[in-house]
């Protein structure tokens, strides 16, 4: 019963035409990155961090746009899918009879939460996967650089992309649980998609000022720049960890909270 | 509070209940949407829901479905209270609520597989075969691949109502079926609530529709302003609303003088008299007016249409009237 209802959440997700217009948004990105880096040649390089060693090591593509995306365009993706996932629903008049069936409430918060994160590792691997393809077309591979100025073989340039790839994509889940807690609260996607990215764009903002450095440790903006981490050999583990610690408590608290709206909720 | 007037209307059902509901109170922020609602669904009838706009009828209809958390009151649904035993009672209730809910970039046949993933007494095998039925049904057949977000109201309704029958249920409760259905969508949907009532399952429809409630029901439970005013098997109701013969007549002033002489109140009406039966009856009546030389043409039992019961029922002047018409009916039911 339940595998059936999770199939059927992440088929309902996959029909809609928002989600393939964002899916394929998704895949332009890795492709425009390597694109770009092509064209800028070999002064294009050069800059801080991973775009220092992205030139010729088509590699690195997936990683530095996944990084990229982690701050803006995945957790908008993710407050999407939360959004449809109650408010939507909620908006359509559908909640109702999916609690008549009667779905529980709280295996209704699973499900939605399953679909969420299914549909967030599929993106992000997605992602990736054309990030590979990309970066090796455009830039070449010969293994992969790493910001500590070894190099990696191929092989396990792709263990170090699995690894980031469920790190962000955990991330993201983070985020999107806190939307879903949002978006058991009302039926319009817009506010959770709203309240999502504004939060997401003023914990960056925060992040900014010293003054507040207090307040950092617990935004969930901080901890998306130390998964890069990845990238270093051997891995430092310090702020991979911590960063994953802090998105698995947005994710309790988001689901906590999520939850116990819902319970209540009349519909 | 709730229990003194509750104990008398419950005490005489023996009969078993698809629902009930005692001292059911819903509270939105400050306003009392419903209160001190007693409802009494006996299994295998067609309760009609009836009330003017506001008056309650979707809140209680959410509250039964579990969908509303009541503020006080219980509720027991096919033998289970909720909201604890939803999980074994509610897959054996179909519903429509508040208009028909689906997905506006799915077809209709897309959108009714969805529900019947979530179905619990629905073997994955017979989904198919399921969706398949019920869109036949209810005659969407011609539209069923078509998006749902070009739906006409009428097949939107229709939809909805398939996505309710798709299991056998014992309970369906279809809140205003027949909003925004042509005539023959109106007859279609009578003659499934017929079906189903054939079947030997509960219905509970709500509308302001009374023709149809007349046409349909069984039983009848009148709302207003957030209470039950009266309920009960419909042709009791009717009856006990007003027992009374209507007279044709020529004589009218030889009639009445007898009836008077008889101590049978009367009035002239129309052609003739509408002669209250209280204390006697239509036997008595013909004879008294016969032998006071008046010449009855015809004589027939005055019949309260619905319409007449439920004016009386709801209007608001009346209030108070219409609140010891309801001790009178419940009276008449026992």
């Amino acid at each position: 019963m339940i595998t059936r209802q999770l199939g059927s959440e992440v088929r309902w997700m996959l029909r809609r035409p928002r989600t393939l217009i964002g899916l394929f948004g998704l895949v332009l990105v890795p492709i425009v990155i390597s694109f770009g880096i092509w064209t800028a040649g070999e002064d294009g390089g050069g800059g801080p961090g991973l775009s220092a060693i992205i030139q010729g090591n088509g590699l690195v593509v997936p990683i530095f746009t996944l990084f990229l995306s982690l701050n803006l365009l995945l957790p908008l993706v993710a407050s999407i899918w939360a959004a449809d996932g109650l408010a939507g629903e909620a908006q359509h008049g559908t909640l109702r009879g999916l609690l008549v069936a009667p779905v529980s409430r709280v295996r209704l918060l699973f499900v939605k939460l399953f679909g969420l994160a299914a549909m967030s590792l599929f993106a992000v691997t997605l992602m990736a996967v054309v990030g590979i393809i990309a970066g090796t077309a455009f830039l070449g591979s010969d293994g992969m650089a790493t910001l500590s100025g070894t190099t990696l073989s191929t092989g396990e340039g792709l263990v170090r992309i699995a690894l980031f790839v469920v790190l962000v994509t955990f991330q993201m889940v983070s985020v999107g649980a806190v939307a879903l807690a949002v978006s058991a609260t009302t039926e319009h996607p817009l506010v959770v998609q709203a309240a999502t990215m504004v939060t997401i764009i003023v914990f960056q903002v925060l992040g900014q000022f010293s003054s507040l450095d207090w307040l950092h440790p617990f935004l969930i903006t901080t901890g998306f720049p130390g998964l890069v981490d990845v990238m270093r050999d051997p891995i430092p583990w310090d702020q991979i960890g911590d960063s994953t610690l802090l998105a698995g408590c947005y994710l309790l608290i988001g689901t906590g909270l999520a939850a116990i709206r819902l319970v209540t909720k009349d519909s | 509070m709730t229990t003194s007037t509750s104990a008398p209307v419950t005490a005489p059902a023996k009969t078993a209940v698809a629902a009930r509901t005692r001292g059911l109170r819903k509270e939105y922020g400050s306003t009392v949407a419903v209160d001190r609602v007693d409802l009494e669904v006996p299994e295998g009838a067609v309760l009609g829901m009836l009330g003017p706009n506001g008056s309650g009828k979707t809140t209680t209809i959410r509250m039964l479905l579990g969908l509303v958390r009541p503020t006080q009151g219980e509720i027991e649904l096919l033998g289970r209270p909720l909201p604890d035993g939803a999980e074994q009672s509610l897959p054996h209730v179909g519903a429509l609520v508040e208009g028909p809910g689906f997905h506006p970039f799915l077809s209709g046949r897309e959108n009714l597989v969805r529900c019947a993933a979530f179905e619990p007494l629905l073997p994955r095998k017979e989904i198919k075969q399921a969706v398949e039925d019920a869109i036949e049904r209810v005659g969407l057949a011609q539209a069923a691949h078509r998006r749902y977000r070009g739906y006409s109201l009428g097949m939107k309704q229709r939809l909805g109502l398939a996505a309710a029958l798709l299991v056998p249920r014992k309970l369906v409760v279809l809140d205003e079926p027949t909003n925004g259905l042509d005539p023959a969508g109106t007859r279609e949907i009578r003659r499934i609530i017929a079906d189903l009532h054939a079947a030997g399952s509960t219905v509970v429809v709500s509308s302001h529709l009374l023709s149809e409630v007349e046409a349909t029901c069984t039983h009848v439970a009148v709302l207003h302003r957030g209470t039950v005013v009266a309920q009960g098997e419909l042709t009791e109701l009717l009856q006990a609303g007003g027992s009374a013969l209507q007279v044709i007549t020529p004589d009218v002033e030889k009639a009445l003088s007898a009836l008077r002489q008889a101590k049978i109140s009367a009035r002239p009406l129309g052609d003739g008299l509408r002669v209250e039966l209280a204390g006697t009856s239509a036997p008595q009546v013909i004879e008294t007016l016969v032998k006071g030389e008046a010449r009855v043409f015809e004589a027939t039992r005055w019949k309260t249409g619905l319409e007449e019961l439920f004016a009386r029922l709801t209007e608001a002047e009346e209030a108070e009237r219409g609140m010891s018409a309801v001790d009178t009916l419940d009276g008449g039911r026992r």
